[in-house]
């Protein structure tokens, strides 16, 4: 995100609602963004009205205020001049913007959002089957977003344990080489909301790559929430629970659960 | 489209906050799927879900969306979000899917048990099912606990926690209500998965203990 700095007039909205908290007050008197920390979601353009004052308008208004001892205090939800100026990205910046802002569409996988439907079409697709365990490592999330270098170091350290990368899902389409995790050179500094990798192994491979996980997951500088799905049993039951629990993790209370309403298109094993 | 999986929070809280939502499978049953995704959207407005939306189009409480537009402007291979409150309602809405028979996957995030004894009520098992193992890596760069409830409300993470913080300062200085102050930050959330009701309930409890 840019900031017209003849528009701005530093009523500071946009700090707040940086969902990256990257716009600081500048030197000037004026926002600015740090564009190194920018993940280009486009929140602050989006969720600020733009008023359309113009800026002279609101710096007099303001003089005349201060003139009586009153401040000026926009309302929180709107940019008083239209300051905000979302760019023009060019590779690799705009994988920013891809993994970043939700409407915007992954030109890889012409789906929004981050990564692929993963369980939320298994009903349709049979992308996991049964003994099969669906396995998303968001990176980044919740808040705080990650680095593609990140993101590369925790793939390089599941990938000799073989998971089956999704091919589909945006951040393999990044992948220089799948088999090894290795990550595209030009894309390694490139900063995101957040990014998941997406993979399926077999049920019993679970502890080994949650091990893995978690080891890695003490040399980035980031968070990262984890997510186990499968194909439920005919009573209903889930068949991954038991070995996230053997290799002694948690599972949430809440979820996702695929009802089984879409009509399918393979052949049940 | 929604990655509604790792909302937080105790099991009481999460009793009141279900998104129902339907997904294509691209390449699939994408095409032809717009009346489809419709008569979803139809289904979920008869049981006044307090939010509704999709990445595309943004969400029923942006002024320039609203229920009607959001209903009409359907085209194919989009999905839709719902969320409910209460698991009766919950209840009818999977009933009236049923009874519709859209052949599209619907899915629900929220307390896995209380979901799969909806399914069984309307006489089916679940399919698939996905668990949240929590978060990892460098958890000392997280804020506080009531913050991250309200973060996670949000599939894509697009409230900040800066935003969740001055909303608490606006309601303790009386500038906003929690209602408004729920409704701003659900603004942020594009794809309609953010939940006012629950976001407001959370900022009075924050104010509540800031005191």
């Amino acid at each position: 995100m840019e900031i017209d700095k003849e528009k701005c007039v530093g009523c500071g909205n946009c700090h707040a609602v940086c969902t990256m908290g990257v716009i600081y007050l500048d030197e000037d008197g004026k926002s600015a963004v740090n564009q190194d920390e920018c993940v280009e979601c486009n929140t602050c353009y989006r969720v600020l009205r733009n008023e359309g004052y113009p800026p002279w308008f609101v710096r007099i208004l303001r003089k005349v205020l201060s003139t009586f001892r009153l401040g000026y205090l926009a309302e929180v939800d709107v940019c008083p001049t239209g300051a905000l100026t979302p760019p023009e990205l060019e590779w690799p910046r705009n994988l920013r913007a891809a993994f970043s802002d939700p409407t915007t569409i992954h030109a890889g996988t012409g789906i929004g959002g981050r990564g692929t439907e993963e369980i939320k079409s298994n009903d349709v697709t049979g992308r996991i089957r049964r003994g099969e365990a669906g396995i998303v490592v968001e990176m980044g999330r919740p808040g705080i977003g990650a680095r593609f270098r990140d993101v590369e170091k925790v793939a390089m350290a599941l990938a000799p344990l073989e998971p089956f990368f999704e091919p589909q899902n945006p951040v393999t389409h990044l992948m220089a080489d799948p088999k090894t995790g290795k990550m595209k050179e030009e894309v390694l500094d490139e900063k995101v909301m957040s990014a998941i990798i997406e993979m399926k192994t077999r049920l019993e491979r679970i502890p080994k790559i949650l091990e893995a996980l978690e080891k890695v997951g003490r040399e980035v500088d980031t968070v990262i929430s984890v997510g186990v799905s499968s194909k439920c049993l005919p009573d209903g039951s889930v068949p991954h629970e038991e070995w996230v629990r053997k290799a002694g993790y948690r599972l949430s209370p809440n979820g996702k659960t695929n009802l089984g309403m879409g009509r399918p298109f393979f052949k049940e094993d | 489209m929604t990655n509604t999986l790792h909302r937080r929070g105790t099991p009481n809280s999460l009793k009141n906050d279900y998104v129902i939502f339907c997904t294509m499978a691209k390449g699939i049953n994408s095409k032809g799927s717009g009346p489809k995704i419709q008569e979803f959207i139809r289904i979920c407005l008869k049981y006044n879900p307090v939010n509704m939306g999709d990445g595309y189009l943004g969400n029923i409480l942006q002024e320039d969306v609203g229920v009607q537009k959001f209903l009409a402007d359907r085209a194919d291979g989009e999905g839709a979000a719902a969320v409910f409150t209460d698991l009766d309602t919950l209840q009818k809405v999977i009933d009236e899917l049923i009874r519709a028979d859209l052949g599209i996957s619907i899915n629900v995030s929220g307390l896995l048990d209380e979901v799969q004894a909806c399914c069984r009520k309307a006489g089916m098992e679940r399919h698939s099912a996905e668990h949240s193992l929590g978060v990892w890596g460098a958890k000392d760069r997280l804020p506080e606990r009531d913050i991250l409830d309200v973060n996670t409300l949000c599939g894509h993470g697009m409230v900040s926690f800066n935003l969740i913080r001055k909303m608490v300062e606006h309601i303790q200085l009386r500038r906003l209500t929690p209602q408004k102050a729920a409704n701003l930050m659900a603004q942020c959330c594009e794809c309609g998965a953010f939940n006012p009701v629950r976001a407001e309930q959370l900022l009075e409890k924050m104010v509540r203990r800031e005191g």
